[in-house]
């Protein structure tokens, strides 16, 4: 297919955590925001003066600092954000507003707190109380934190306008941006996809690190080009696959699938479109905050939300993934370390196979993949046995 | 010889297998006090056999086989004890046999498998192994249990390697090796169908950890597969703070509430009142013990404090009268001893704070630091919990009493709740109980902890505290052997402090094989 005209440009904004659009915004004036999770609603963070941005640490090398501090059985991910902190790598962000998610995640931000990794003037971090129950108990909760440490926060500390209008200023410009993404995100529905998992991995991330106003541009352009795109006469991918787990932020990941023999129809992993690209719809009737908040709680996937809804409805939402974009199977993935996915990839590969009938591949990885052998061998013999399948008719 | 405290060699008594050579000679009146303790023990175990449904329990489940090391469980941690210390000890271990011996006499009464009591099973509300039992106040015609606490929680105390079969099968399942054993072992007993069923409902907690969660979402897919309705109580993590009382005081509510519609029980406010009396007063036995271990001269300290605490704390939770009555008699004996200036071992040559999670498969190391270094394990991270009084009588305050509790379980409260309750407060308590030592058990899957390694380190070393890493893995024996965890300490003690153990029989000894 014919290269997309701004990918390299979206990669190259994936190269440093520190890209040109967190800077020239930052030198129009607005702050950034320090985020680290889906569970601080990106939305309630891209005001006026403010915008977010999720944190990664591209190109990462030697964890050594940060594995004294939080030892090897910590995740890489959480390893690779302090290391960078430690490096001196965030001192661009205005302020950190994190929930108490995963366990290795949340000590990774205290430490940047404690070892004062960034030192600017009036710098400040907020922790985020996130219920772990999808109900109208711990929406209460959830409203009233983001209430207090997102709104508040950027209110007192940056004067952001907070009031309802804001907000829903706010959402109308998240809701341009996820029905850019998600019309971008369909054609991978289609039966020979004009977009790669690849390409949009890269589009879909660079929402997530940085000014989204400043991308709406790129992305419609993007989205244009897309439509009259030609996709390759003869595909080279042998199987469809539906991505599920945890954090994936390194560019390499996809591609590695991909070259494999497995093209990626859908990204249910955080740094992905499913969820986190969804239009919230507001109505005239009830708070703003409520409402957004209530989209991120009843929409989020975490492994981390204990009732059983949520357990069994984790599963039932990857099963209908795998439907919706006609997908061949499931590679489940798990960061090495990762408590939650840990358990997650073995029960839902479980159902998939057994309750749904869809083969899993489930995989444990680094933070940055590279050009893993083993893992490449990995979904190679996936693939194959994908084909077998088909070629058999579904019999076992 | 024998009757004084440090009169024996107790290196000595380890034969190599799984019990010791033989008893330990504590002098006359001690040793027959020790004995007939033992034979109560004996007692208590033929008459729980004499009952049917236990002994297809017995034959049923193999965590069941770890049971016959209960009286070598409680040797090992009376193991040096002497006059008012030994029998602190027993009355503490063997109320707590007692009582997990009532908790499996039900279990196995009401499972499907053995007793198959379906009355009994409707009136039982199965709880997390590591949840506070506090809610039960308020249901006295309801039963709460445990069969986490007795499949594995127990089982590992009585006998290091029993979950290590669990483990291999969660991991044949695909969950990997570096998560927490415990939950981990939990799922593997419901994976390997190992799990007796009965409840006419279940509350769970999202306890400790991110890998007690997420087992907790095992567990309660097969609840549901077996037809028992499962609630979830979501206490806040960030439990110091005021604006997550008022959500988790309705959590409360509302597990109370689903406790009523499952089982058509009614809340019982005097009962449940009742129970917060004899809480209390439980709490009040505990700081006073800790409140003389800030002294010269401790006397409840170590595993004595540590398990008993727990079980207390969290299992017990007022409900129990006899733990009340034991209490009393346990702060009377220490102090007298604590009048007499008596020790618990000859010489006492640092006081540590225990911080972290102990290896549940050596839970007498604490004893043996006492023993061979002479390191008084003065107090226990799981013992510092939450000591403020609860409303005796103000329904309203209890909801949010209940929560609090539930915030601060045991471990929870330190593992949850930021770096201030787990790397502020162990050096206030270092200075509140004048240690100069912390002995900080890196429980290698333990992401909490894990997180805050390097400033440990380097607290300890601006505050001039003696830290020494103590490495395990919680259940598994296999990762890092109980030698292992002394060597920890006999590095440091003689290459860092240079010292020679008080009792050189104990610094290595061939217990790898022991229960």
């Amino acid at each position: 297919m014919k290269d997309l005209k701004h990918l390299l440009y979206f990669e190259r904004l994936l190269d440093d955590a520190d890209n040109e659009l967190i800077r020239k915004a930052q030198a129009d004036g607005r702050k950034c925001v320090g985020s680290i999770c889906y569970q601080t609603p990106e939305v309630l963070m891209d005001l006026d003066k403010t915008f977010p941005v999720r944190l990664r640490a591209p190109r990462s090398g030697s964890l050594e600092m940060s594995t004294y501090y939080l030892t090897s059985f910590l995740c890489e991910y959480s390893r690779a954000i302090l290391e960078r902190a430690m490096e001196g790598g965030y001192k661009f962000l205005d302020c950190m507003i994190v929930p108490d998610g995963c366990t290795m995640v949340n000590r990774c931000v205290e430490n940047m707190e404690l070892l004062h990794t960034i030192d600017k003037e009036g710098f400040f971090y907020r922790y985020l109380e996130v219920p772990m129950k999808a109900d109208d108990n711990g929406l209460s909760l959830y409203v009233s934190e983001c209430r207090t440490k997102i709104l508040g926060a950027l209110s007192e500390n940056f004067g952001a306008d907070v009031s309802d209008s804001a907000l829903r200023d706010a959402v109308a410009r998240h809701n341009k941006l996820c029905r850019l993404i998600t019309e971008i995100g369909n054609f991978r529905k289609e039966d020979n996809p004009r977009i790669t998992g690849y390409e949009f991995h890269i589009i879909c991330m660079a929402t997530y690190i940085a000014p989204k106003d400043m991308l709406i541009p790129l992305l419609e352009e993007t989205l244009e080009e897309l439509k009259t795109r030609e996709p390759d006469p003869s595909p080279k991918y042998r199987a469809r696959v539906v991505v599920a787990g945890s954090e994936i932020d390194d560019v390499d990941m996809i591609k590695l699938i991909e070259d494999s023999g497995a093209l990626v129809v859908a990204d249910r992993f955080c740094f992905g479109s499913l969820p986190g690209r969804q239009e919230i719809v507001l109505n005239d009737s009830e708070d703003v905050l409520t409402q957004i908040c209530r989209q991120y709680l009843m929409d989020n996937q975490c492994p981390r939300h204990m009732n059983l809804e949520k357990v069994n409805g984790r599963k039932a939402y990857v099963a209908n993934l795998v439907k919706e974009y006609k997908a061949d199977g499931v590679i489940y993935e798990q960061m090495k370390f990762c408590d939650p996915w840990a358990y997650e990839h073995v029960t839902g590969a479980f159902d998939m196979r057994e309750k749904y009938g869809y083969p899993v591949l489930t995989i444990d990885r680094p933070y940055a993949i590279g050009t893993s052998g083993q893992l490449r061998t990995r979904v190679q013999a996936f693939v194959e046995s994908v084909e077998i399948k088909k070629l058999q008719g579904g019999k076992e | 010889m024998g009757k004084a405290v440090g009169s024996v060699k107790l290196g000595n008594l380890y034969s190599g297998g799984k019990v010791r050579k033989r008893r330990e000679w504590r002098g006359l009146r001690d040793t027959l006090y020790d004995y007939w303790r033992w034979l109560k023990i004996m007692k208590m175990l033929t008459a729980f056999l004499m009952h049917p449904h236990n002994v297809k329990g017995f034959l049923r489940y193999r965590w069941m086989l770890n049971y016959v090391a209960v009286p070598a469980m409680i040797d090992k941690h009376t193991v040096g004890l002497r006059g008012n210390h030994l029998r602190i000890a027993h009355e503490e271990y063997d109320l707590v046999a007692e009582d997990v011996a009532k908790l499996l006499d039900t279990a196995f009464r009401a499972d499907r498998a053995c007793g198959n009591d379906t009355e009994l099973s409707k009136k039982i509300v199965v709880l997390d192994e590591n949840e506070m039992f506090t809610i039960m106040g308020g249901f006295p015609t309801l039963k709460g249990i445990s069969w986490e606490t007795a499949a594995v929680y127990v089982a590992v105390l009585l006998h290091g390697d029993a979950v290590t079969h669990y483990l291999d099968v969660i991991q044949e399942m695909g969950v990997p090796g570096d998560v927490c054993p415990m939950p981990a072992a939990e799922a593997g007993v419901v994976i390997d169908d190992d799990i007796p069923v009965f409840g006419g409902c279940v509350i769970q907690c999202n306890t400790t950890c991110d890998g007690s969660l997420m087992g907790n979402g095992i567990m309660a897919r097969r609840y549901e597969a077996e037809g028992i309705p499962v609630f979830q109580i979501a206490a806040p993590l960030r439990h110091l703070e005021e604006g997550v009382q008022e959500y988790a005081a309705q959590e409360i509510r509302n597990a109370i509430k689903f406790i009523e519609d499952s089982t058509g029980a009614k809340w019982d406010w005097n009962n449940y009142f009742e129970c917060m009396k004899r809480f209390n007063e439980e709490t009040q036995h505990r700081v006073s013990w800790m409140e003389m271990s800030k002294t010269d001269y401790p006397q409840v300290i170590g595993a004595n404090l540590a398990l008993y605490s727990e079980t207390t704390y969290m299992a017990i939770a007022g409900r129990v009268q006899d733990f009340v009555e034991a209490d009393r008699k346990i702060s009377k004996l220490a102090e007298e001893s604590y009048a007499r200036k008596e020790m618990l071992v000859p010489e006492y040559r640092h006081r540590a704070i225990i911080w972290g999670v102990q290896a549940q498969y050596y839970t007498d190391f604490l004893p043996w630091l006492q023993n061979c270094w002479g390191i008084l394990p003065l107090v226990d991270m799981l013992s510092l919990v939450y000591f403020d009084k609860v409303s005796e009588d103000d329904p309203e305050q209890a909801i949010y009493d209940i929560a609090k509790l539930y915030q601060e379980m045991i471990m929870r409260n330190r593992t949850h709740g930021g770096y201030e309750v787990l790397l502020d407060d162990l050096w206030r308590f270092c200075k509140e109980f004048d240690a100069d030592m912390v002995i900080l058990w890196e429980h290698i899957s333990c992401k909490a902890l894990d997180g805050m390694h390097g400033l440990f380190e380097e607290r300890a070393r601006e505050l001039g505290i003696k830290l020494v890493w103590v490495n395990h893995d919680l259940m598994d024996p296999r990762v890092i052997g109980r030698q292992a965890i002394r060597d920890d300490v006999n590095r440091y003690m003689r290459s860092v402090l240079q010292e020679e153990p008080i009792d050189p029989s104990l610094e290595n000894l061939d217990d790898e094989h022991a229960w």
